[in-house]
């Protein structure tokens, strides 16, 4: 069971506090702001990205990418890792191709489909969707293997439609993958964006980070991963607890 | 429905004889036998959910079932769990829910239920089923007695108000006989199907 958010909430601030802390000493230490700027220097910077709305367009283009992307890896992943932990064969014949996949670097996903497709939005968002597919696949998998067969047999016996069965005796026994895959997912989809925006799209933070990294300033690049960071946080707070906690409602005896 | 069954092997060994059964709307039969004699792979074969036999099986009855468990959905209120599998719409729902004693129950989900109410639960669904013959495998076992009693009275009240057929899978023979049964016994090695030795 996950903690009481007020229990956790004051370390948590006092941990972030020492971070911040820890950066402006080592900044005052080192005494370079081009290598090393304070945290109210970067602040500063964010401050202006957001007066200037800036932020707003590439973070909201990033973010486009991040939700295509996800949506794409987890239906993907879904079907596939239902269809391989229900069938041995499709297991067999599917899991060499699985194994190589989630060993090819991403980087060399994201190459390939810049140069087969184009530089442009299918080639990025089906990059990042690619390396994302084998890591939902396997942890899906496993969650298909363990399906309760009495509840399989419940469903037979009744009659249910397929989609119906799918959607109230399948999804609901997979929620902890599902839920586990969007939560690993969606910070390794929006890292894996950076670098394909970084390397072959002309707006995005990772675009940014490109232009700023040419210039070696280190200030911009760190305000802009940091606001990103915010913007993931607030995605994660606002988006993907509130559906866990939902999800997870009938596992608690209160009504 | 009716079921001729020649032969049903696991792994090579023949586990049910021959033998053959029938039941209709109305009619009451309990098929009675030791654990492990192979009652519940007769009635997954009668349900359908077993294909792998060498015989026949043919009617068009509907059939609902109510297993040793009560299999609930968990993750869905005592309703939904209703509407879900059976398709019937919530006012009917409802009466179900209050015809096994669970009215104001409705959003409450199974794990907030105590396992006589889950099982009535369950007796609820296969009813909103609207079977023609309703097939129970040991749906009373693992109930303490006062528990099992109330549940076998209202069994017999449900299958009387709708008038559907049943098929009673247990070991007691009480059970059998509290629900006006015919009784089959079946054992042997291919086990059999017998009418009971000692009249009841």
């Amino acid at each position: 069971m996950r903690q009481a958010p007020s229990r956790a909430f004051w370390p948590g601030l006092l941990s972030v506090l020492m971070l911040l802390a820890g950066w402006t000493i080592a900044a005052e230490l080192v005494g370079k702001p081009q290598t090393l700027p304070s945290p109210l220097v970067v602040a500063g910077r964010i401050g202006q990205l957001i007066g200037s709305g800036e932020l707003w367009f590439n973070a909201g283009m990033t973010l486009m990418r991040v939700g295509l992307s996800f949506a794409l890896a987890m239906a993907a992943g879904l079907a596939l890792g239902l269809w391989m932990g229900r069938s041995r064969r499709a297991d067999d014949w599917l899991n060499p191709a699985l194994i190589i996949l989630l060993n090819v670097p991403a980087l060399v996903l994201i190459v390939l489909c810049y140069i087969w497709i184009g530089l442009n939005e299918t080639a990025a968002v089906l990059a990042v969707a690619l390396n994302k597919i084998p890591v939902v696949t396997v942890m899906i998998r496993e969650g298909a293997r363990a399906l309760r067969p009495d509840l399989d047999e419940m469903a037979r016996a009744f009659r249910m439609a397929p989609l119906t069965r799918l959607r109230h005796v399948v999804l609901p026994q997979l929620a902890p993958q599902i839920a586990g895959a969007a939560r690993a997912g969606i910070s390794l989809i929006w890292k894996i964006v950076l670098v394909v925006e970084f390397l072959g799209r002309s707006n995005g933070v990772g675009f940014k980070i490109h232009l700023l990294f040419s210039n070696f300033d280190v200030a911009g690049v760190l305000a802009w991963a940091l606001a990103f960071v915010l913007v993931m946080l607030a995605v994660d707070l606002a988006l993907l607890r509130p559906w866990e906690r939902r999800v997870n409602r009938w596992r608690h005896d209160a009504a | 429905m009716r079921l001729e069954l020649e032969g049903k092997s696991y792994a090579g060994r023949q586990v049910l004889g021959p033998l053959s059964l029938s039941v209709t709307r109305g009619e009451r039969l309990a098929i009675l036998g030791p654990s492990g004699i192979g009652k519940s792979t007769l009635l997954r074969i009668l349900a359908g959910l077993d294909g792998d036999f060498a015989g026949r099986r043919e009617g068009a009855e509907r059939l609902a079932l109510v297993f040793q468990e009560p299999v609930l959905l968990p993750w869905r209120d005592a309703l939904a769990n209703i509407t879900i599998p059976t398709g019937c719409d919530p006012a009917r729902a409802r009466d179900w829910l209050a015809e096994v004693g669970l009215a104001g129950r409705e959003a409450h989900f199974p794990r907030q239920l105590s396992l006589g109410q889950q099982r009535r639960l369950a007796l609820a669904r296969a009813f909103a089923a609207r079977p023609d013959l309703l097939l129970m495998d040991e749906p009373f076992a693992s109930l303490d007695p006062e528990t099992a009693a109330r549940m076998v009275a209202l069994t017999g009240r449900l299958l009387a108000g709708s008038g559907a057929g049943l098929v009673l899978v247990t070991h007691a023979r009480d059970e059998a006989l509290a629900l006006d049964c015919r009784l089959q016994v079946l054992a042997g090695q291919p086990a059999r199907l017998s009418p009971p030795h000692e009249s009841p």
